[in-house]
């Protein structure tokens, strides 16, 4: 057996490279580089320490997360009352009946120190102390927790407020009954329905004007068209500007069109889909075995008999797959097209985020992120299934 | 270059790759637009013919492939069926219809090529050699006077290559459909032909009887280097 010889490579003209330090090419590339990631940082106002400094803003969020608002119960509010007077005029006695409040002095000056005894309340349970004055205004005291006997008891200080006649009222809620959706969630489920079939009408629109698009953007059933050149041109370019135009601009532009609402937010993600589909199924088309197609040309089958038999059969599991790969996508879309008042989930989203709702907010953010999971999940196994 | 077939021939074209046989083949029903020059198929000139002309000369020029060409995902009663499509209206496509009688002529087809159990099975879920005769199938659903066959055993194993081409004798024998082949392997073009036509880069360099084709011929049309390989 012949060993071949291995020479080293022979390096015409050049003697040995110079090690990659000594060269000050790479210290040049290296500042360049530096310059271009300073001013970025610089340009994007990077401030890592405002993680820090906001923290305690999202707190409540981070919190609300873990407590999302799902279920209630029949709410009951149990009320006890005192009454306390500025200037030393003796109030009328309470109203009886259900759980008492005592104040340590029922007339004083604003800036006294009063504590509140309540009982009667149902025990250990939070609740809220109010303060109420003449004309029904109220303000927080304090809250407080019932012991096991159903007593409470907390110190405040009268507030500065206008008139004499002052109430306080503290107030227990209890929840009763069995469990049920809560009001948010059942306003986010109906939403989520409408996000879910937004983007089901939103791909069906996109795929029923692709379909027949996309025959006219593949390259190998257009060449034998005449002015086939100029066909798969317009077709290929319409798809490529209509792409590059993001489906939220699409949403805005069609929110004045249409007005505010989900047929805005179809028919933004309609358009979109469009573009992005024909692309992808011309490109599946264009994949294709040519034999079948040579095959039945052959037979002299016409234009339509060689697509329905030779290409069709070819393309539909490529078709499927890509167009439940489309409405996976346009579900995540929907959520946020709400944003721009383009209907479905992302409005009541951002008016929960708006108004710091964080519970609710919290509410809407896991259905979405439980009903993406989902549907990506299912797609996955659909389209394996499938190819 | 200029070629005439009579009818009932069994033409073999050889030549090496690139020579021009393929290309010469698919000029005949115009899969190829031949560049100058005139086709003329029983009396109608192929090469002047407009569209719905030409789908009928079509219907009429049978033709199996190397590759097969069979559509993989539809089944092969479908792909028998295909081979009518050019007798049928267009629009019936669109709802996948074929009448009763076309589908009982694919299942006798398919009967004749010894494969009818196969029917209603996915087109790749055949052999190479089934694959090739439901093709022949499909070109016998045209009623053909003529089969284009280009290099159909050039996929196929010996044994395979020989039932194959046994069916298309029969189609040349029995029918007397004419039938012009490409092959690659002279012993197959001496069994099978009864005309042999050679070409080199795009001329006719032999054109005569299979037994004529001596050891100098052959270097003639292959080059100095070639060595005959048998295949029994």
């Amino acid at each position: 057996m012949a060993v071949e010889e291995i020479s080293p490579p022979r390096r015409a003209g050049r003697a040995r490279p110079t090690l990659w330090y000594r060269s000050w090419r790479v210290y040049l590339a290296l500042f360049a580089v530096l310059l271009v990631y300073a001013y970025g940082w610089r340009v994007t106002q990077i401030r890592l320490a405002e993680l820090w400094r906001g923290a305690y803003l999202i707190r409540p969020f981070i919190g609300a997360l873990a407590s999302p608002d799902v279920v209630t119960r029949e709410q009951h509010v149990q009320r006890g009352t005192a009454l306390f007077y500025y200037g030393g005029e003796r109030p009328a006695a309470a109203p009886d009946g259900g759980p008492r409040l005592a104040l340590s002095k029922v007339t004083g000056a604003i800036g006294d120190r009063v504590t509140a005894a309540g009982e009667g309340f149902a025990p250990n349970r939070r609740g809220v102390l109010w303060w109420e004055n003449q004309v029904g205004q109220r303000q927080q005291l304090g809250s407080f927790t019932t012991d096991a006997q159903g007593r409470c008891s907390l110190t405040f200080t009268a507030p500065e407020v206008q008139g004499t006649h002052n109430m306080v009222i503290a107030e227990v809620l209890i929840g009763e009954g069995p469990l049920r959706p809560s009001p948010t969630l059942l306003v986010v489920l109906d939403r989520m329905v409408e996000t879910i079939f937004l983007a089901l009408m939103g791909t069906t629109m996109g795929v029923v004007l692709a379909v027949p698009l996309s025959f006219l953007g593949a390259k190998n059933l257009t060449a034998n068209l005449p002015a086939g050149g100029a066909i798969y041109g317009l077709t290929r370019t319409f798809f490529n500007l209509m792409r590059s135009i993001e489906a939220l601009v699409l949403a805005i532009i069609f929110t004045v069109w249409v007005g505010l609402g989900p047929f805005a937010g179809v028919l933004a993600l309609g358009v979109h889909s469009i573009a992005s589909l024909g692309k992808l199924y011309s490109e599946a088309i264009e994949s294709i075995d040519a034999g079948p197609i040579e095959a039945v040309t052959a037979t002299g089958a016409s234009a339509l008999q060689v697509v329905r038999y030779a290409v069709v059969p070819q393309i539909v599991p490529q078709f499927i797959a890509f167009t439940i790969y489309r409405w996976d996508i346009n579900v995540r879309f929907s959520t946020v097209i709400g944003f721009v008042g383009g209907g479905g989930i992302g409005f009541v989203l951002q008016q929960y985020i708006n108004l710091l709702q964080w519970r609710q907010a919290a509410t809407a953010l896991w259905m979405i992120a439980i009903v993406v999971a989902a549907l990506d999940y299912t797609s996955a196994v659909v389209r394996e299934r499938i190819i | 270059m200029s070629v005439e077939v009579a009818r009932g021939e069994f033409l073999i074209i050889i030549g090496l790759s690139g020579s021009g046989k393929s290309t010469l083949l698919r000029c005949i029903n115009r899969l190829i637009e031949p560049t100058s020059g005139r086709v003329v198929f029983a009396g109608h000139d192929v090469t002047a013919a407009p569209p719905q002309e030409l789908r009928e000369i079509r219907r009429k020029i049978g033709m199996i492939f190397q590759q097969f060409n069979l559509v993989r995902r539809a089944s092969v009663l479908t792909n028998v069926l295909t081979g009518r499509l050019g007798y049928l209206p267009p629009a019936w496509a669109l709802a996948n219809y074929f009448p009763a009688p076309v589908v009982d002529r694919a299942m006798a087809n398919l009967e004749r090529v010894g494969i009818p159990e196969k029917a209603f099975v996915r087109g790749d879920a055949l052999s190479g050699g089934q694959q090739q005769r439901v093709g022949i199938a499909r070109a016998l659903m045209q009623e053909p006077e003529l089969i284009l066959a280009d290099e159909p055993v050039a996929s196929l194993d010996p044994a395979t290559s020989h039932s194959v081409l046994r069916y298309v004798e029969e189609l040349n024998k029995r029918d007397g459909i004419t039938v012009l082949c490409c092959l690659h392997f002279l012993s197959l073009a001496r069994r099978y032909g009864t005309r042999i036509l050679a070409l080199k880069a795009g001329q006719i360099v032999f054109d005569g009887r299979p037994n004529d084709i001596n050891e100098a011929r052959f270097a003639e049309i292959y080059g100095e280097d070639a060595i005959e390989v048998e295949i029994r």
